[in-house]
């Protein structure tokens, strides 16, 4: 569609344009950044138009050029890389690539908003929050209006607050709040939730929705989630590698989207109908370097890739029959049959594979691996790990900087079975974190028992793998470290850690890489075969996947659950994501502020929520077609833990009891006792939730 | 104000990519060249010079140039270039010397500070702490007035109250290494806790730390040569820079090349190591990247 | 800014004052010099220097001595000069004025020049690379070099400005303040005030140079860093004007690294203004201690070295209040 019409005539001013005229139009634009004297071209020609009144979600992996895009859009592209742009950016009628400076300022200040990722460091910490909304509001009167219209509680009060004094949903408001103040024609949102907590996330996409409608404003909402761009967006941009893949109307794209990335992506995204028993559907990873390449930037990945591909540029021409969506595909009729019938191929051939069985037998356990019992007392049979009434407190600093005990852990009893796999699943606060830090004794508990293995007996995956491996060592040393006990000579080291390297999946040219040299999926990789080289029983993972693109992080969670298999481990995994949690758990505890509100298996789980917190963290998944739910508050401070039930001030069925309960702390039992003799089935085999109403909701 | 802020650089304006001298790794190595050779002539001072830097050779107040005495001789007839070169081997090497023992004292202090933390990190820091809100160079000069004067009283002065600066450094950096991730990941891989020090924080402190201290050589020089001017240093007649030119004062307005060569010679030390600390800076940030 | 917050910068600050007082106190009984032996002189007998040891209370034990002279320092008593053979007390008393002068002069001299260092590169000046250069090649000079060179080209060949003093002819120290320049406006003589600031200028200017620097660079760094900020990204995207986004977001949040770089380079100053003075025969602290440093004068010494040092604690205690002024998240 966008190819085809031709080049909207330049208004001279905006006030004569139509109401239907595009509030940002781009035409083949291109950006190039500097890094280090080198230069590249981020954005490779985008054709774009963003209408008054529709949210248009720009979705891309990271390295897409979608944040570029939006520093283009203001005009406030980072002068440290030297940008240089060519074609067409026009935002509410200004040039804002050639315009004169003051020009492009006016824009930012009359016809702009913008929300940026990350509130805290996006609001100047010296400065209190009113004063910063009045700078763009223009008066304190309008500044509390706007305060009020995005959500914030007491906004007098806020106003005299410094934004670390705020939690991370209310200073995302206040972004937001500065966001819309003047009326703005069009508001960029960078992955304004990106860094929220995921009940808190669902309540800021719909204030951002909301005052789209409203105000009549243009959004510009970018995301890497095609399922949060989904909940909000009329249509959505799919971006790749500085161009856009495919353009279209939200339930087009989602449903019958045509560009094989889109297909790609949409495929290896999780949600609670993925099939838990196979291996993910996974992208061909990008080639390494990333250096430019002909034809379409996508043919290196594509399954569907013919010679055409390699040689020339796809346009993004709209689709016959399918108005306003067009992909940028040659083959981009046939892609979705195509790569559907690829699929099942693949899923026959791994059918017909599947009893060969683990591919070597697990290595032996060596080294400290042989368990150390924390406490004389023996665990119970089949558990290999459990905890008592486990409490952890710490002093901290609090939000005005002084110090304040927190109760990270109130009472966690939890008992984990040999061979299981447990998915922890919580927000920040949840104190999921310190029970797995507690369990890898990275952490001492302050009250409470903790039965299972030491030592190398328990291994764990951290959430950034980059920065769990040391940055000077090269795999080599970090691998071989780990074979230090007992006394190998060098070749069977050397060929210890290239089976290590091999189960990862990474050749044995990596051995002299230092981290830095590794993609972000590599390093986790390096980070896993680092905890697998010795067996562990007990394998902890702490987010390994959350700091990873969503064709990685499916990569990554195959290989755990292979892993998992072949060595026999058991795993623990912490996440705050309930649908990654329903692949890798067989059960899945849920926590909030510091204490364990159900735990059950994990489709049931799923199917079925029992806990009103559990009900709320479910809905608020984004989902492709899910509903954006309505969720009341943020979780509290665990610096100052409700009373009784700790979720009770946001439970939207909770009783007067609720705030002083004791026995509705308690995990209880709930559904049918399983089926055989009660003493071979382990106690942890059942459904258990801590409310006062026992899961009857 | 708003004449200042007008000119403030606009972030969006495109702007040549900034200009990467060619050979910038060449250049850094020929001012490392450069330390080194200073290093050199400070080593070979008493093989260099051409006469004797106490005794008289008779002829007085001769000027640049003269015969025999290219930089001169002054008020008693001693040679300027003698004298000159064993003040500079004084200097140099004692400040090559103060910044390594700081380094060496600071970095224990600070790396046990910071690995080991509680009670020790506590205790440790208190006292670096203490050190640090005291007017380092004025209790040198007290301690130095204390104890006398004297080529090791006045390095002992000036060591005193220079390692703080590296304790505190390095027991930051170490500080935020050890929050990192690699350090529980080794730990949790069953490497030892002397092994975690040397391997997983020693190495990613080093670099701060030589930095910090090869920037800081031409402080402690300009600081001895103050103390010397005050008459902190050897007492007459022994050649030191500092101490001739305070000497020579009196002559300024008539025969200004004997107080002025032995200040420009400090000056000179200074510039290269500044110099020298500025390259180092830059190999250092390069082989980061 | 809490009411703690004030608290424990007093209590530290009186901790200080204590531990400079202990060092000063143990080196004085390391120093070499005898107190009653320097007192009595040279010609003294060992029966009269024993009394004069028991006279001054040099007997006793070291933790009682050490109580004497804290007492001592609570009431004004830095004890005796060996040289002056007057009380230490008195002799800075005479001298203080004019070392203040002189520093507070050249501290302000050097705020200036870091100020317009440090925004040269932030902000493009024709002519800012220059002093930047020059600024950096003054700054490895030594103290007493620059200023030779000063006196050298200002008053010799150029014959601009004085060479040595603090004002032409005698001029009257016996102001209200002591400090000159203030002085001659309070006694309604402006000749006598720009005569004293003629005399300042060049022995503050050498002074300034090196601290200059050191405040400048920090300064810029800081600006730098700050100006790159996502929240100064954010100011932009509202549409501020640059005077807007310096002045209100960039300077408060710059302006606390340069602080405490300034509270460690008044350390500096006051180590440099002992050489200065005796380049300028300013009759100040530096000719003091250099006339009594030859001698062994410890008293002396240890007198001038605390009355500075005090000074610079207070000055570092003042830049730590200020810097949670500028900074919410330090005040706590």
């Amino acid at each position: 569609m966008l190819d085809t019409q031709p080049a909207t005539p330049e208004s001279a001013a905006p006030t004569a344009e139509a109401p239907d005229t595009p509030v940002a139009t781009l035409r083949d634009l291109r950006v190039s950044l500097s890094r280090d004297g080198t230069s590249s071209e981020v954005l490779r020609g985008v054709d774009l138009d963003i209408r008054p009144g529709e949210v248009l979600g720009l979705v891309g992996e990271s390295g897409s050029g979608k944040s570029v895009l939006a520093l283009a859009l203001l005009g406030l592209l980072p002068a440290g890389s030297a940008p240089r742009v060519a074609g067409q950016l026009r935002v509410a009628g200004v040039d804002m690539v050639n315009g004169a400076e003051e020009e492009r300022r006016l824009a930012r200040r009359e016809s702009l908003g913008v929300v940026f990722q990350d509130p805290m460091t996006s609001l100047n910490p010296t400065m209190r929050v009113g004063q910063q909304v009045v700078e763009a509001a223009g008066s304190a009167d309008e500044a509390i209006r706007l305060l009020r219209a995005v959500g914030v509680p007491e906004p007098e009060r806020r106003m005299r607050a410094f934004p670390h004094e705020l939690s991370g949903g209310l200073r995302q408001r206040v972004m937001i709040a500065m966001a819309i103040a003047g009326g703005p024609r069009l508001i960029v949102a960078d992955e304004p939730t990106t860094a929220l907590d995921v009940t808190v996330q669902s309540q800021v996409l719909g204030v951002l929705r909301r005052l789209s409608d409203d105000l009549g404003c243009g959004v510009l909402m970018i995301t890497h989630d095609l399922g949060v761009a989904g909940q909000i967006a009329d249509r959505i941009a799919v971006m790749y590698r500085g161009r856009l893949a495919e353009v279209g109307p939200t339930r087009r794209v989602l449903n019958e989207p045509r560009h094989p990335y889109t297909l790609g992506l949409l495929a290896s995204r999780l949600d609670f109908d993925t099939d838990r028993d196979s291996p993910l559907r996974t992208l061909v990873p990008e080639p390494a370097g990333g250096a430019a390449v002909a034809g379409c930037a996508y043919h290196p990945r594509c399954p569907l890739a013919v010679d055409r591909c390699h040689a020339e540029l796809p346009g993004l021409p709209e689709l016959p029959v399918r108005p306003e969506h067009s992909a940028a595909c040659f083959r981009a009729e046939e892609s979705r049959d195509r790569l559907l019938e690829i699929a099942h191929r693949e899923a026959a051939a791994a059918d017909a594979a599947k009893p060969t069985g683990p591919a070597e037998p697990a290595e032996p356990v060596v080294g400290d691996a042989t368990a150390v019992e924390r406490e004389d007392r023996p665990a119970r049979p089949g558990v290999v790990l459990a905890t008592t009434e486990l409490e952890c407190r710490f002093t901290v600093r609090d939000r005005r900087g002084r110090k304040a005990p927190l109760a990270a852990l109130r009472g966690v009893t939890l008992d984990i079975e040999a061979g299981e796999s447990l998915a922890l699943v919580g927000e920040s606060g949840s104190g999921k974190s310190t029970l797995l830090r507690v369990l890898a004794g990275l952490q001492k508990a302050t009250g409470g028992g903790i039965t299972g293995p030491t030592g190398g007996a328990v291994q764990m995956v951290f959430q950034d793998a980059g920065a769990s491996l040391t940055p000077w060592l090269t795999v080599r040393e970090l691998l071989t470290e780990r074979l230090r006990r007992p006394r190998l000579d060098r070749a069977e080291r050397h060929r210890r850690v290239v089976a290590a390297l091999d189960s990862v999946g990474l050749p044995e040219a990596t051995l002299d890489a230092r981290p830095a040299e590794l993609s972000g999926g590599q390093r986790q990789r390096v980070a896993l075969a680092r905890a697998t080289i010795v067996p562990p029983r007990v394998l902890l993972c702490d987010e390994p996947t959350s700091a990873l693109d969503v064709s990685l992080a499916a990569h990554v969670l195959n290989l755990i659950q292979r892993l998992r298999a072949e060595l026999g481990m058991t795993v623990v995994f912490v996440t705050h994501d309930l649908s990654v949690a329903r692949i890798i758990g067989d059960r899945i505890a849920v926590m909030y502020l510091g204490r364990l509100v159900e735990i059950g298996s994990a489709d049931e789980l799923v199917a079925d929520p029992r806990h009103p917190y559990t009900r709320a963290l479910l809905s608020a998944v984004p989902g492709l077609d899910v509903e954006l739910p309505t969720i009341e508050g943020e979780p509290a401070s665990p610096l100052a833990p409700p009373s009784g039930c700790a979720y009770h001030p946001r439970c939207p069925v909770a009783t007067e009891e609720c705030a002083d309960t004791l026995t509705g702390i308690q995990l209880v039992p709930i559904g049918p006792r399983p089926p055989g003799p009660a003493r071979t089935a382990p106690p942890s085999a059942r459904r258990a939730v801590a409310c006062v109403h026992r899961g009857e909701i | 104000m708003a004449a200042l802020v007008a000119g403030v650089e606009t972030p969006t304006r495109s702007r040549l990519p900034r200009r990467h001298l060619v050979g910038g790794r060449l250049l850094n190595h020929c001012l490392l060249g450069l330390v080194g050779l200073v290093t050199l002539v400070a080593v070979l001072a008493p093989l260099l010079a051409p006469h004797d830097a106490v005794g008289t050779s008779g002829q007085l107040y001769a000027g640049i140039g003269s015969p025999g005495h290219p930089l001169g001789t002054d008020g008693i007839g001693r040679d300027l270039l003698s004298r000159t070169l064993l003040g500079l081997r004084t200097s140099w090497l004692m400040a090559l010397a103060v910044v390594a023992l700081g380094l060496l004292v600071g970095g224990i202090v600070g790396l046990l500070a910071g690995a080991f933390g509680g009670w020790l990190d506590a205790v440790l820091m208190r006292v670096t702490d203490l050190f640090l809100a005291l007017p380092g160079t004025l209790v040198a000069v007290a301690v130095a007035a204390a104890l006398g004067s004297g080529l090791g009283n006045t390095f002992l002065a000036i060591s005193v109250v220079w390692w703080p600066y590296y304790a505190r450094i390095v027991r930051g950096e170490v500080r935020a290494l050890a929050v990192r991730p690699h350090v529980e990941a080794a730990r949790m891989a069953g490497v030892s806790t002397p092994r975690i020090i040397l391997r997983h924080l020693l190495p990613g402190v080093v670099p701060s730390a030589v930095v910090t201290a090869s920037l800081d050589v031409g402080s402690v020089v300009l600081v001895l040569a103050s103390l010397s001017f005050l008459g902190l240093g050897q007492s007459a007649p022994a050649p030191e820079l500092g101490a001739d030119t305070s000497r020579a004062l009196p002559e300024l307005l008539t025969h200004w090349w004997i107080p002025v060569i032995p200040g420009v010679t400090v000056m000179l030390l200074s510039l290269v190591a500044n110099l020298g600390g500025d390259a180092v800076r830059d190999l250092i940030a390069r082989r980061g990247r | 800014m809490t009411f703690r917050f004030f608290g424990t910068r007093l209590a530290s600050l009186v901790a200080l004052l204590l531990v400079l007082s202990v060092v000063l106190f143990v080196l004085q009984e390391i120093s070499a010099t005898d107190a009653a032996a320097a007192t009595l002189g040279p010609t003294a007998s060992p029966e009269a220097i024993a009394a004069e040891r028991a006279r001054l209370g040099l007997d006793g034990p070291p933790v009682g001595r050490y109580l004497d002279y804290l007492g001592g320092l609570f009431t004004g008593d830095l004890g005796t000069s060996f040289r002056t053979k007057r009380p230490v007390t008195e002799d800075i008393g005479s001298y203080l004025p004019a070392t203040l002068e002189l520093v507070l002069f050249a501290f302000l001299l050097a705020l200036l020049l870091a100020l317009l260092f440090a925004l040269s590169s932030t902000l493009r000046w024709r002519g800012a690379g220059a002093l930047r250069g020059l600024l950096f090649v003054s700054s490895t000079a030594p103290t007493f070099l620059l200023g030779i060179f000063f006196l050298i080209v200002f008053y010799q060949q150029l014959d601009w400005l004085p060479a040595n003093g603090r004002a032409s002819g005698g001029a009257a120290t016996d102001g209200p303040t002591g400090l000159l320049v203030v002085d001659g406006l309070l006694a309604g003589d402006p000749a006598a005030s720009v005569d004293a600031l003629r005399h300042l200028l060049l022995p503050a200017l050498a002074l300034a140079v090196g601290p200059a620097l050191a405040i400048g660079r920090v300064f810029r760094s800081s600006l730098r860093t700050t100006l790159d900020a996502e929240y100064v990204r954010t100011a932009r995207a509202k549409g501020l004007g640059e005077r807007a986004i310096v002045v209100r977001h960039v300077a408060r949040n710059s302006v606390n690294a340069a602080l405490s770089m300034t509270g460690l380079q008044i350390g500096f100053m006051f180590a440099g203004v002992l050489v200065v003075e005796s380049v300028f025969s300013w009759p100040g602290l530096g000719s003091y201690l250099g006339a009594s440093i030859p001698v062994s004068d410890f008293p002396a010494v240890a007198g001038v070295t605390f009355v500075l040092g005090a000074v610079y604690i207070v000055a570092n205690t003042a830049a730590d209040v200020l810097q949670g002024v500028a900074d919410p998240r330090v005040a706590v």
